[in-house]
């Protein structure tokens, strides 16, 4: 995956979060940790939905249990496309 | 917020106390779906989670998102614990309480997306006591109070609740043997009507009822109180 689908992937899932109403989502860089945003787990499986239905891909729970930063997830689209 | 557009689906709507809220919705004025076996608006047996899955898509093609949901559907295999079939007490277990779990995981999905959702389950007055020759029933009925309290914790900040109502003798079909016996036993000296558990379900499908999460909301004549 080229750096601009992780941008990409990085925008969706800001997007998703701002949506749910996840305070900073905007602001959110590979680094940032689901505990840094409060995330809670309703808030990830929201996320993991958005991001199976725009990337056509799908996650599996043991999967999502891994995840603990938006750079995670990133990695984890980017190894289930390629 | 107002209820976005959408419909109701009731599980076991087309008799009993099913036919009664599904009745009640669509007076008040929601689009109704009901779901049963045989002669609903969608066929599925709610212990067949494929089924159930075609179902709710055929409901959404036809009626729009799930956002009220009202978990009713359910069977009796009565019988002395000792003596009970395990395909009696798995048939039981499996419409009244997996498939509540099932219907509601598709109902779910819609409301999510709505940031809107009213789920009530129809417990039973027995959920909450104990019944000698339903084991099966008390039990399904019993874990769907569990169940629903941690959907209400679990969805709650989405704008979504999850309700119970625990029927006491009302009469149907399900009850019409059993009837005369309990009727004594009653606060209010007689058996419940359909309509009476409608209009506690249709509080809960409300949207002034916003508030009420997590609740079981009895509907017995006082019977199990």
């Amino acid at each position: 995956m080229s750096t601009t689908d992780q941008t990409d992937v990085l925008q969706t899932i800001r997007d998703e979060l701002a949506a749910i109403k996840v305070p900073g989502a905007q602001e959110a860089t590979p680094e940032t940790t689901w505990a840094d945003l409060d995330v809670d787990s309703l808030d990830l499986v929201e996320l993991v939905k958005a991001l199976e239905d725009r990337y056509e891909v799908q996650i599996a729970d043991g999967e999502l249990k891994k995840i603990e930063s938006v750079g995670d997830a990133i990695a984890l689209v980017e190894s289930l496309r390629s | 917020m107002s209820r976005p557009d959408g419909c109701a689906l009731v599980t076991g709507g087309t008799r009993g106390i099913g036919l009664a809220i599904a009745e009640r919705l669509r007076a008040d004025g929601l689009t109704v779906a009901t779901l049963a076996r045989s002669g609903g608006d969608v066929r599925a047996d709610v212990a067949d989670a494929g089924a159930v899955a075609a179902a709710f898509a055929e409901v959404r093609e036809r009626f729009g998102p799930v956002l009220v949901l009202v978990n009713n559907a359910g069977v009796t295999r009565d019988g002395l614990a000792i003596r009970m079939p395990l395909d009696d007490w798995r048939t039981v277990l499996d419409t009244n309480l997996t498939g509540a779990f099932t219907c509601t995981k598709q109902g779910l999905e819609d409301m999510l997306k709505a940031r809107w959702g009213r789920i009530v389950n129809v417990s039973s007055v027995v959920a909450e006591r104990a019944n000698p020759g339903q084991a099966n029933y008390v039990a399904a009925k019993a874990g769907l109070l569990g169940y629903t309290r941690t959907v209400a914790k679990e969805m709650g900040k989405r704008g979504i609740t999850c309700n119970a109502v625990t029927p006491g003798v009302i009469e149907t079909e399900m009850t019409a043997g059993v009837a005369d016996d309990l009727k004594a036993a009653v606060p209010a000296g007689r058996l419940g009507r359909p309509e009476e558990v409608a209009h506690a379900v249709a509080f809960l499908c409300g949207e002034q009822a916003a508030y009420v999460n997590g609740a079981t909301l009895a509907v017995d004549g006082g019977l199990g109180a």
